[in-house]
């Protein structure tokens, strides 16, 4: 067993006996080797349900809006990127920092079944073992070791904060790793390049794939309002028709309603069904806030005011273009 | 049965194509779905699973079927929706071919759906044999046999390397099988024995998939007893409500009825809806069902219990996409062991 | 019989009346409009006002929503910054639009069909040129098919 898991079953059982918490959210392993999926326990006896591996990739964070309502103190686990999360929801106000425990796990990339699959690797694959960079696959008839990076997801590969930012108690040593800022937003720039026909005939191509799922939106941790401007008939956007416009409009309006507050973590784009970038929507406005208003980075400080619901006197202003008469 | 070159395809796609409509499973950005065949498009006949299932050819995502327009005091309407033209539905898979059954058992119902009758009436569904399943493949536990020809298709196909072997099914099958005339080879012994050992290599594998030992039949419990255990409050506990898994699922078929509105103008037209979101069913007092928990529970009890009462057969076939789309790893197995259904 | 028996009739460059949403503030673009109004000053009749209370008022759902219904370009006019009627609500719409324009013409809707100005009560002669300008960029640029919905006839 890796020693990880050790680490947070010992650290889980703890936090019951001492009365620390009342419930615990973590990650337990179904049937298939990429199967991680996040757990709810409430006593001792769970404990050794709890895994950590390289699949979980869910955001735990997620949940504490609705399970804070009916749990006095809930103990999660954390990776870096759920970390911004999780500050981010305090900044909307929408969880209570004391009520909720934090026990980070610095991260050095998760993995994506799909590029497993893609070369070949599964057949018969049973578990996956990580320990920094080295990747061992078991299966029935022997293990495969690699060695990299090849496998992570994308947004893993061009992660900022693998150490959780804000934490009780750290399951593991930080992680290392160095970020290419110059880099950083090099999918927004090369969007940026092409001319308004091909930018248009791009992002209309993808939306068109889209379903309306709301995959998107019910996993981001910035999207969570009570009731969402699509589900209420009385706002008069939530037309469901398969319409070019409609689905345009669903993408661009979520993009901008989590402006200035998304983590970049990411999920978004993992968890759409029909493969649509979206994360490049978003970090295009990240990018504009940088550039415009500063170097920001959503759930890094949750005391600094969000982007958008805060102005400079000084603030640029594109509009003062137009010199007409007086 | 006869036999047609997988080098003539080319050939086979243009020959259909005179008289029908022509879907086939297309590669884009390196999904693999339904769409209407074009001349350049990348055609994938081996994945196993398209992305989303084929049904949203006969049951569209959203169809209007409805126009109305106002002109002083005057009101037009005009019916529209329905399938005019005929079309071939061409590499679907058994267990999806099987979904179109259990919709059918819905909406071919008094009182039938008649755009959906349309759809179904003009289709001819050409279904292909799974190679090899994959591990997330469950069709056997629902009685399926991807080697063989479920009921309803028109026609069924088996890859057997370079060739692949046709048999119509039913009158559709034959009358398509003869506009396409002499594309088409006549069969050898050296064929058949082929595909005996082609039909008994997929019967293997499917029985040494890791879920072959799911068993919705052994979920024990009248339905009194399903509904109130406690069982659903910890597995639903980290669904999102997304509607993911009913958008991919070849049988989930709840629809909305919506009207857009262009201030003289509008259309009616219904679209697809999931009883994972919050809005749904929503009436006059309110949504009936106000928690997660309700919703997800209502999704699996219609699934595994109302549906076989009501119609003597499990609304699901097994293709595992819930398994592989769900954003927090939840899926109608986990939820079908957990109600014992387990060999 | 088809309900859509007329054509598009937008084929005829020439023939294409542009059709500009504009929202303007209560306190100053409306009064800016009104008086570029009584000066008997010209600007074009397809532009379209809507009186909102403050620039900030405007959701960006509503531009969308008027590109949707057939608009070929929207303006936004409120009052200088710093002049607010409401003290500080036109920052705030500095900050949104700045953000949002640059989101629309990342998704490829070109830049002169949006434009955000500031226009004040006394500046009767901006408002004209300010609607003459725009009418004349999006005349340019012929009608809007992009974000269009397709049911929406005009």
């Amino acid at each position: 067993m890796e020693k990880i898991t050790v680490k947070v079953r010992e650290t889980a059982r703890q936090a019951f006996s001492s009365g620390e918490v009342d419930k615990i959210l973590g990650f337990a392993k179904g049937d298939f080797w990429q199967d991680s999926y996040p757990i709810f326990i409430t006593n001792e006896n769970e404990v050794d349900s709890l895994i950590w591996d390289s699949f979980c990739i869910n955001n735990l964070s997620k949940y504490l809006i609705k399970e804070l309502k009916n749990t006095q103190k809930i103990g999660v686990f954390l990776k870096g990127c759920d970390s911004l999360a999780f500050n981010q929801l305090l900044q909307d106000n929408r969880i209570e920092a004391d009520r909720v425990v934090i026990y980070g796990v610095p991260c050095v990339g998760m993995i994506d079944a799909e590029k497993v699959k893609k070369e070949g690797l599964n057949k018969g694959l049973l578990e996956v073992k990580r320990s920094g960079d080295e990747i061992s696959f078991v299966t029935k008839d022997g293990d495969k070791n690699v060695s990299g990076r090849q496998f992570d997801y994308d947004k893993c590969l061009e992660c900022n904060h693998p150490n959780p930012v804000v934490y009780k108690e750290l399951m593991r040593d930080e992680v290392s790793r160095e970020v290419n800022k110059e880099e950083r937003f090099k999918d927004v720039e090369e969007i940026e390049a092409m001319s308004a026909e091909e930018r248009f005939s791009y992002w209309s191509q993808q939306f068109s794939k889209c379903i309306r799922c709301n995959a998107c939106r019910n996993i981001c941790p910035a999207c969570s309002c009570e009731t969402c401007v699509f589900d209420n008939a009385a706002a008069g956007v939530s037309d469901k028709a398969k319409v070019d416009s409609e689905d345009q409009f669903f993408h661009i309006i979520r993009a901008y309603h989590v402006a200035g507050r998304c983590v970049n973590c990411g999920e978004c784009s993992r968890v759409c069904p029909a493969g649509i970038p979206l994360h490049k929507l978003n970090h295009k406005i990240i990018k504009d806030i940088n550039e415009l208003y500063g170097e920001y980075e959503a759930g890094l400080d949750p005391s600094k005011g969000a982007p958008l619901v805060t102005y400079k006197l000084e603030d640029i202003d594109p509009f003062e273009g137009h010199k007409g008469g007086k | 049965m006869k036999k047609v070159a997988k080098n003539k395809f080319s050939q086979l796609w243009n020959s259909i194509n005179k008289d029908y409509e022509l879907f086939l499973p297309i590669e884009k950005d390196g999904k693999v779905n339904f769409s209407l065949w074009k001349d350049e498009d990348k055609i994938n006949l081996d994945a196993i699973k398209t992305n989303v299932s084929p049904k949203n050819i006969i049951f569209p995502q959203s169809e209007t079927y409805l126009k109305f327009k106002t002109d002083g005091k005057k009101l037009s309407l005009e019916n529209v929706g329905g399938k005019k033209e005929e079309y071939v539905l061409f590499g679907v898979r058994p267990c999806d071919a099987v979904s179109f059954n259990l919709i059918d058992n819905v909406f071919l119902r008094e009182p039938i759906d008649r755009f959906y009758e349309e759809r179904r009436n003009k289709g001819t569904v050409v279904s292909m044999a799974c190679l090899e399943p994959e591990e997330t493949c469950f069709c056997s536990s629902f009685g399926i046999e991807p080697e063989t020809a479920p009921k309803g298709v028109d026609v069924f196909t088996w890859d057997i390397g370079q060739t692949i072997l046709w048999e119509a099914q039913t009158e559709k099958g034959n009358i398509l099988t003869e506009k396409l005339g002499d594309i088409f080879e006549e069969v050898t012994e050296q064929d058949i024995n082929e595909l005996e050992k082609l039909k008994h290599s997929i019967k293997d594998k499917v029985s040494s998939l890791p879920l072959s030992d799911v068993d919705p039949k052994k979920i024990d419990g009248d339905l009194k007893d399903i509904f109130e255990s406690e069982v659903w409050d910890e597995i639903s506990k980290s669904c999102l409500g997304c509607g993911s898994c009913t958008y991919v699922c070849p049988t989930c078929h709840c629809y909305d009825i919506q009207d857009f509105d262009g201030g003289k103008c509008g259309e009616r037209f219904r679209c697809w809806d999931s009883c994972m979101f919050s809005d749904f069913t929503r009436m006059a007092h309110g949504n009936p069902r106000t928690s997660q928990k309700e919703r997800f529970r209502q999704r699996f009890m219609h699934k595994l219990v109302y549906y076989p009462n009501n119609h003597q057969v499990y609304a699901c076939v097994g293709c595992g996409r819930c398994i592989e789309k769900c954003p927090v790893n939840m899926n109608i197995v986990k939820v079908i062991k957990k109600l014992g259904g387990e060999k | 019989m088809s309900l859509e028996s007329k054509e598009d009739a937008m084929v005829n460059k020439d023939e294409f009346k542009p059709l500009i949403v504009a929202f303007c503030c209560n306190w100053c673009s409306y009064a800016g409009a009104d008086l570029a109004g009584t000066s008997r000053l010209n600007y074009p009749a397809n532009v379209r006002i809507i009186r909102v209370p403050c620039s900030c008022r405007v959701n960006p759902n509503f531009v969308l929503h008027a590109f949707q219904r057939g608009a070929d370009g929207v303006v936004i006019a409120g009052c200088h910054p710093g002049d607010c009627h409401y003290s500080t609500g036109n920052y705030y719409t500095r900050r949104r639009f700045t953000l949002f324009s640059n989101l629309l013409d990342y998704i490829g809707i070109e830049k002169d069909r949006f434009k955000v100005d500031w226009i004040s009560a006394a500046e009767a002669n901006k408002f004209a040129t300010v609607m003459n300008d725009v009418l004349e960029k999006v005349h340019k640029l012929g009608p809007n098919r992009k974000l269009r919905d397709a049911r929406w006839k005009r």
